[in-house]
């Protein structure tokens, strides 16, 4: 019996052992990107250490004042909010759609969603460069650099990853209800607003915070079809390491910016990741 | 009032969304692909090649070398990440206190944008100031230099990667894991099969469709990583993390080789969508055997 | 709680079994044809171009895809 207890408690020390330094390592490069970002440049060259007791608020506040940087954040901001409501309207629709109507050809379109999330970004910057800078055009007005172009072109992964997400949920709301709203002579528009989207409200929130950190994220696509207007803040911490050469202060505060909302989300949504990641095709 | 008319309504704008944005660019591609056409170039005009660029594309040693450095990259870390998760998920599979704010953390790298998690690792092994060049120097003697090193360089890449995409792993893992039936492993435990008895023979084949979903999922992610390598090496020293994205990136954006990066691209979405369709039909065929 | 299904797909399928190592549809059996083809070709001009000529790919491809569809 001592045994068995021995063993317990030797198993038990051995978890809190692995889990602990799983965190540490999980943390200690994103803790020294805070500590880098909080260091003046003759600090940085010192002896590292990890101990940091001063903040040098200089690496945030200079790009934080330039109007370039604001530029790129209000970017960021707008293209990830409008595309993931966008996101989330047109996956209600098209998740409602192939749950409750026999389409045919359905299973291909799934396989074509899925084709669509997981095809690399690169093989797809050639022509969209070319579409957005000659083809998709008004007179003078291109797709090219503006902040439409991102949101719809943000569809492309997003889009796929929302319907295989929320089918599930959408064939989990039983299919009576609307039939009997149907017989009191609602329409599709009415059962849509009034039956579907509150019941289905907790996988859409999920959806919605979901796509929109996918859309922050984005660099690839940011970099090749955007210029100078429509740059994002990803695209900007990119040319701090290429363009304006090695201001890692303000290198480390930018990219620290640019990961507080997944700072910020992680609580609501950890549940979820999996899901999002395989898009639904991993249940918790 | 079920008309399959409204039901392709419904569907219509995503259907012309995506169409726009992927079928359309596929098609384009599949055409410039049988061109020859470079913008700096004396015409700067398409002109028809045939399968030129194909032929040129079998045989040129960069790509060649994008692609297999590619797979030595993707077969290294899915490997490293699916036995290392799935250690994780063991481990984080029974009941403990503190087991849901270990599970979040762990989840932290998966949230992140991937052009900061390049950022991040930069910080950590620019020489100069890097904790990660001076504590290798200090307590091993280790000259760590990723700028000037091509092996330090590649095997940096690949612990960025497992550090990374191995909590989504676990993730899946402990999924699969949680949902399995207790009975069977603690029968054969009281009829004196050994721990890697019943992991062999009992939790591995029953976990088989989570293992070959997260398979398939981390291989397409890990073919097409650009992002995190490109802001920590920017595919150098030399060409030895210059993968297959940040290939087509230079062909297409510096050299401004459409014809020729358009075959590029067209192979490369050819390797993905072979990797789509057999988990798709892994996916369907897990459906049918559970029903 | 013990036999929940953790994988899942917003789709079942209709199809069959035939010579292919799993169950496919006419969509599934022409499309692995057309890949078939694509890996032909490449092959092809990296190793055999040089003995015999290209053309011989479509139409080896386009038998190999008749018996696909129809027993595959």
């Amino acid at each position: 019996m001592s045994r068995t207890k021995s063993r317990n408690i030797l198993g038990w020390i051995g978890t809190y052992a692995l889990w602990i330094s799983m965190t540490l390592i999980t943390l200690l490069p994103i803790y020294w990107l805070f500590v880098v970002s909080a260091r003046t440049r003759v600090e940085l060259f010192g002896r590292p250490t990890l101990l940091q007791t001063s903040f040098y608020i200089d690496n945030y506040l200079k790009p934080l004042s330039t109007p370039a940087f604001q530029r790129y954040l209000t970017n960021s901001l707008i293209v990830a909010t409008s595309n993931a409501l966008l996101v989330a309207v047109l996956a209600v629709l098209a998740t409602y759609a192939l749950s409750r109507w026999k389409l045919g050809g359905s299973d291909s379109i799934f396989f074509w969603l899925i084709t669509n999330r997981m095809a690399p970004a690169a093989a797809f910057i050639l022509p969209l460069y070319l579409l957005f800078t000659r083809a998709f055009r008004l007179g003078d007005v291109t797709l090219y650099d503006t902040r439409i172009g991102l949101i719809l072109l943000y569809c492309l992964f997003n889009l796929p990853f929302a319907i295989w997400l929320m089918k599930g949920m959408m064939d989990g709301i039983p299919i009576e209800l609307d039939e009997a709203a149907f017989v009191d002579g609602a329409s599709t528009w009415t059962v849509l607003t009034r039956i579907i989207v509150p019941l289905a409200g907790p996988g859409i929130a999920v959806t919605v915070i979901l796509s929109w950190v996918f859309a922050w994220n984005e660099y690839l696509f940011a970099a090749s079809l955007t210029s100078v207007q429509a740059r994002t803040i990803t695209t900007g911490l990119a040319e701090f390491v290429t363009v304006t050469g090695t201001n890692w202060g303000e290198m480390a505060a930018v990219s620290f910016i640019s990961l507080l909302p997944a700072l910020i989300f992680l609580a609501f949504v950890q549940r979820y990741i999996v899901m999002g990641l395989t898009f639904g095709a991993v249940k918790e | 009032m079920r008309s399959n008319r409204m039901g392709w309504g419904l569907l219509a704008p995503t259907l012309i969304i995506l169409g726009i944005m992927g079928l359309l660019p596929f098609f384009y591609v599949l055409v410039v692909g049988f061109f020859d056409w470079n913008v700096v170039s004396a015409t700067g005009k398409p002109i028809w090649t045939g399968a030129n660029n194909f032929r040129r594309l079998v045989f040129d040693p960069n790509f060649l070398g994008a692609m297999s450095r590619t797979l030595l990259f993707t077969v290294t870390v899915v490997v490293s990440e699916l036995v290392l998760g799935f250690v994780l998920a063991q481990a984080l599979v029974k009941e403990f206190p503190g087991k849901s704010f270990f599970r979040t953390i762990h989840a932290l790298p998966l949230m992140v944008a991937p052009i900061a998690v390049g950022a991040t690792w930069r910080l950590m092994t620019v020489p100069g100031f890097g904790i990660a060049p001076y504590y290798l120097d200090r307590w091993f003697g280790i000259d760590y230099n990723i700028g000037r090193y091509a092996e330090h360089a590649f095997a940096t890449t690949i612990l960025m990667d497992v550090w990374h995409w191995t909590p989504f792993v676990t993730l899946t893992m402990l999924a699969g894991l949680s949902a399995l039936p207790k009975e069977p492993m603690e029968q054969a435990l009281v009829d004196g099969a050994n721990r890697w008895q019943v992991l062999r023979h009992l939790t591995l084949p029953m976990m088989m469709p989570v293992i070959i979903t997260t398979t398939f999922i981390r291989l397409m992610d890990a073919l097409r990583v650009v992002d995190e390598v490109y802001l920590l090496t920017g595919g150098g020293p030399g060409d030895s993390t210059r993968f297959i994205g940040i290939h087509i990136w230079r062909v297409v954006m510096t050299w401004t080789d459409y014809g020729y990066g358009s075959a590029v691209s067209l192979l490369v979405y050819y390797f993905t969508l072979v990797l789509c369709w057999l988990l798709f039909i892994a996916l369907t065929q897990i459906g049918r055997q559970q029903e | 709680m013990a036999n929940e299904t953790v994988i899942e797909a917003p789709v079942t399928r209709k199809a069959r079994k035939g010579f292919l190592p799993f169950h496919t549809n006419t969509f599934d059996r022409y499309f692995v044809s057309v890949l078939i083809f694509v890996a032909l070709s490449l092959f092809w001009l990296r190793f055999i171009e040089a003995f015999l000529p290209i053309w011989i790919v479509p139409i080896l491809s386009i038998l190999i895809g008749i018996v696909i569809v129809r027993k595959g």
